[in-house]
């Protein structure tokens, strides 16, 4: 017989190469939810060009801190094969800890050290989840779920349940310090405040964490199959434990600038958001099986959210309406990326 | 890499190694030795110890009693990091590659891990990422373009992964490269491939180590043999010293003849006509016909369309054009259960995930398709009529227990096998479509299988086998049905033909012979 020479090219990619639009999207699963966004702010903007100024682009950079800071670390689970319920949790905790803490004991505290205080009590609780999922072999969700009433039930017996009104001034300084302002039509003054740079800077790093260190590909690797990356030398340990603590220090981060932009701490702060958090990562084009995803498409994931919960009034749509929009793009990007997984395993 | 007849002294050698896991003495002193750039085959029936001593020589079982000597030096057990820093490398069935990440992750990522000492924070080399993959992904053969490094695993086919689950194992400098069973899910064309990859291996002073049950690959590639029965080595030496019947009376104590199991002949009677089949690319105009009691085989290369022709007759893949036409009568099968409800049943290939619930008892296992006749009061499930039914299809395949409440897993891969055949025999079928019916078996169990088969065929029930191992098919087959790109190009008498015949006619495409 006349056998070719095996370094023939093999034949390793079937009719995929042909459908490029199914090519596309392989590669970027992300790509259904920039298209959604552009869709949305074309639609909008031509209804109402009011879109398109200053105030209302800042409004939604300010309000895609937090939840791009949750989003970040939801992400970063779920890549681990993981899933993180109790984020709202620890960033309540985090926040209203912190808070009272400045305010009772250290009044002069500066702000640097409110901020690294607060990711250092989001990071240990983090941190007490990985322990947990790899220590128990319990699935993440269940233990999430124990942990999220455990460290609200702390927060609220321990901390205290009262609002604090009285915010301490260099964290009501850092709320307000602002990057730019800017006189809009209206006459008010809309600014762009500094603490909207941390959202930016922590894609940046979770960015950098996941492509350009070896924990990044060890996230993947166990997501993707535990058994397999736990035989070939990866410390699962050490990865959920990462993966969690990083995911609560993003979440004490998120409540510290959430208690200085509101100039308020409330224990009750955060709590349902889990739900749209995780939406904004899913629609990023993460699998909640986890081992894919990248941080680009969260950020898209976490755009597209904000955009939907914040202009759909400029056009007019009462804002009851936004969940209804949300759940809907879910199921639409759910169904999309079924249909492409199904075109690629032909 | 030039061959150096100095380099080929012993590197890996085992004296007097025992293993006990609690009661069970799993291994009873055994000797052996491994030399680099020699291709080894590790022979035995499942549970000889075979995958003991692969665990051993890769550090995941440390021995309860012998010497291990590495290079000379005399150890009493390897780490799993010393067998690694050796260049001790195993292959393992299910290839442990990482599904979500990309080739040149897959195969370089070893490396990194080293270099960063256990520190995950460690920055990657992605310049030496791609250095390290393409080097490896050479050496076994692949053209290592940036297309190619960056597929996800998930995208590539089996035996394109199994190659980059070898080079990743040879990427850090690899002595001796463990497979274990590497053909088990390879048609013949990859497994040639396969074989030429070896040889490369062994070019360059690797020594290979197969643990295999398929002689015939072994007798190709040459090398020595080492046959495991019972915890023992009871013999290593060149495989071409030994026959087949040799070798498989070593393996399991007795002697297994080679011969035609078939003795039965089948009835005149046509059970059913197969007439201008198609569905798809998968396969076209197709036209065959059964006899009751007959055994037909059907082969071809992975692509040639033969798995779906057995999935569309089960009614797992709907059959768009053509004309059934069973004992007489039309039939358009559109489901598993509608091909059930005709009396056609079917044993996949991949029995654990698709034919057992592996983690359920015998007798759970046993009863499915008669739930209806161990029926009770009120329609309730009848236990004791269930067990009685489950016990006799248990003590009809011959299982190797009595016991019908221990979970399938538990089993071996061939009394597994017979608990799906008797499930299927339990409601008398007409057509028994068997996929690939002795994947994994050892050969004991093969021979207890074959028996099976023929013992259907002479209760008048027809059955078409779908196999890859063609001397199974010219043992137990009436006729042998050669498909390619679709189409059956042969209909062999498979009493008159040869495995070469058979071979030559599955790699030649119609076209080629029209």
């Amino acid at each position: 017989m006349t056998d070719k020479t095996i370094s023939e090219k093999a034949d390793y990619s079937p009719d995929l190469e042909r459908k490029w639009i199914f090519f596309l999207f392989k590669g970027r699963p992300e790509t259904i939810s920039l298209i959604l966004l552009v869709m949305i702010c074309g639609a909008v903007a031509f209804i109402n060009p009011s879109f398109f100024n200053m105030s209302s682009l800042v409004d939604i950079a300010r309000a895609s801190v937090v939840i791009g800071l949750f989003a970040l670390g939801v992400f970063t689970v779920l890549a681990a094969g993981g899933i993180d319920i109790s984020f709202p949790a620890i960033g309540a905790l985090a926040m209203y800890g912190v808070s009272s803490f400045v305010i009772n004991v250290f009044p002069g505290m500066p702000m640097i050290l409110i901020i690294l205080f607060s990711v250092l009590i989001g990071a240990t609780l983090g941190a007490v989840n990985g322990v947990l999922v790899h220590g128990l072999r319990v699935p993440a969700l269940i233990v999430t779920i124990g942990t999220q009433y455990l460290f609200r039930g702390i927060l609220l017996v321990f901390i205290g349940t009262v609002w604090l009104m009285e915010m301490p001034s260099q964290m009501i300084d850092f709320g307000k310090f602002s990057l730019f302002e800017i006189e809009a039509n209206s006459g008010v003054t809309v600014s762009l405040p500094v603490y909207f740079l941390v959202f930016p800077i922590a894609a940046i790093t979770t960015w950098f964490v996941f492509n350009r260190t070896l924990m990044g590909r060890a996230i993947f690797a166990v997501g993707g199959n535990s058994n397999v990356a736990e035989r070939l030398g990866y410390d699962l340990r050490k990865v959920r434990i990462f993966a969690f603590g990083y995911a609560g220090a993003l979440a004490g981060l998120a409540g510290v600038i959430q208690a200085s932009a509101n100039r308020m701490a409330n224990p009750f702060d955060f709590a349902g958001i889990e739900i749209g958090v995780i939406a904004a990562v899913v629609l990023g084009g993460a699998r909640i099986t986890g081992g894919t995803g990248t941080v680009f498409g969260t950020v898209l994931g976490v755009l597209l959210v904000t955009v939907v919960n914040n202009v759909l009034v400029l056009v007019g749509i009462p804002s009851t309406w936004q969940r209804v929009v949300v759940g809907a793009f879910i199921l639409l990007a759910a169904a999309f990326f079924v249909l492409r997984d199904r075109k690629s395993a032909l | 890499m030039s061959k150096k007849p100095s380099s080929k002294a012993a590197f890996l050698s085992l004296s007097g190694i025992h293993k006990r896991f609690g009661g069970v003495h799993a291994l009873r002193g055994v000797d052996l030795t491994i030399e680099q750039g020699k291709a080894y085959h590790l022979l035995g029936e499942n549970g000889c110890g075979k995958s003991t001593v692969i665990k051993i020589m890769s550090g995941a079982h440390e021995p309860t009693e012998g010497i291990i000597s590495l290079d000379g030096k005399h150890l009493n057990y390897l780490s799993p990091m010393a067998a690694l820093e050796a260049g001790i490398e195993t292959v393992y069935q299910d290839l442990s590659l990482l599904p979500n990440l990309t080739v040149a992750e897959n195969v370089a990522l070893g490396e990194q891990l080293v270099a960063g000492k256990g520190r995950l924070l460690y920055r990657l080399d992605h310049q030496k990422i791609k250095q390290t993959a393409i080097a490896a992904l050479r050496k076994v053969g692949l053209e290592a373009d940036q297309t190619l490094l960056g597929k996800t695993i998930s995208d590539l086919p089996l035996a394109i992964r199994q190659r980059v689950a070898i080079a990743r194992a040879i990427a850090s400098d690899a002595r001796l490269v463990i497979m274990d069973e590497p053909t088990t899910s390879l048609t013949r064309h990859e497994v040639e491939v396969l074989i030429e990859v070896v040889g490369r291996l062994l070019d360059n002073n690797v020594a290979v180590l197969f643990v295999t049950h398929k002689l015939e690959e072994s007798y190709r590639i040459g090398g020595e043999a080492i046959v495991f029965r019972d915890g023992l080595c009871v013999a290593q030496g060149p495989i071409e010293n030994y026959t087949r019947s040799q070798l498989a009376e070593l393996m399991t104590g007795r002697s297994i003849e080679a011969t035609r199991y078939r003795v039965g002949k089948p009835k005149n009677t046509t059970l059913l006509d197969i007439k201008d089949l198609s569905s798809g690319h998968a396969f076209r105009d197709i036209s065959f016909n059964i006899r009751h009691g007959e055994i037909v085989g059907i082969t071809g290369l992975s692509d040639s369309g033969r798995n779906e022709l057995a999935m569309a007759l089960a009614g797992h893949i709907s059959i768009p054009h053509g004309v059934l036409t069973l004992e007489g009568e039309a039939i358009h099968i559109t489901s598993p259960a509608s091909a059930i409800s005709y009396g056609i049943g079917y044993v996949p290939e991949d029995r654990l995930s698709e034919g057992l619930f592996i983690e359920k008892s015998i007798y759970e296992n046993e009863v499915p398709l008669i739930l209806n006749r161990i029926l009770g009061k009120f329609g309730l499930l009848d236990d004791k009529k269930g067990r009685a039914a489950a016990g006799e299809i248990s003590s009809g395949m011959k299982l190797n227990t009595k016991d019908l409440d221990l979970p399938v897993s538990a089993l071996s891969g061939g009394n597994q096998q017979r608990v799906l055949i008797g499930r299927w025999l339990s409601i008398n079928p007409r057509l028994l479509i068997l996929h690939g019916p002795t994947v994994g078996v050892d050969v004991g169990s093969k021979e207890t299988i074959f028996h099976a088969i023929q013992e259907m065929a002479e209760r008048g029930i027809s059955l078409i086998v779908v196999s890859d191992d063609l001397p199974e098919l010219l043992q137990n087959c009436d006729r042998i049905l050669v498909m390619s790109s679709g189409r059956i190009v042969e209909n062999f008498n498979a009493e008159e033909v040869s495995d070469d015949h058979i071979y030559q006619s599955m790699i030649t495409s119609p076209q080629e012979t029209a």
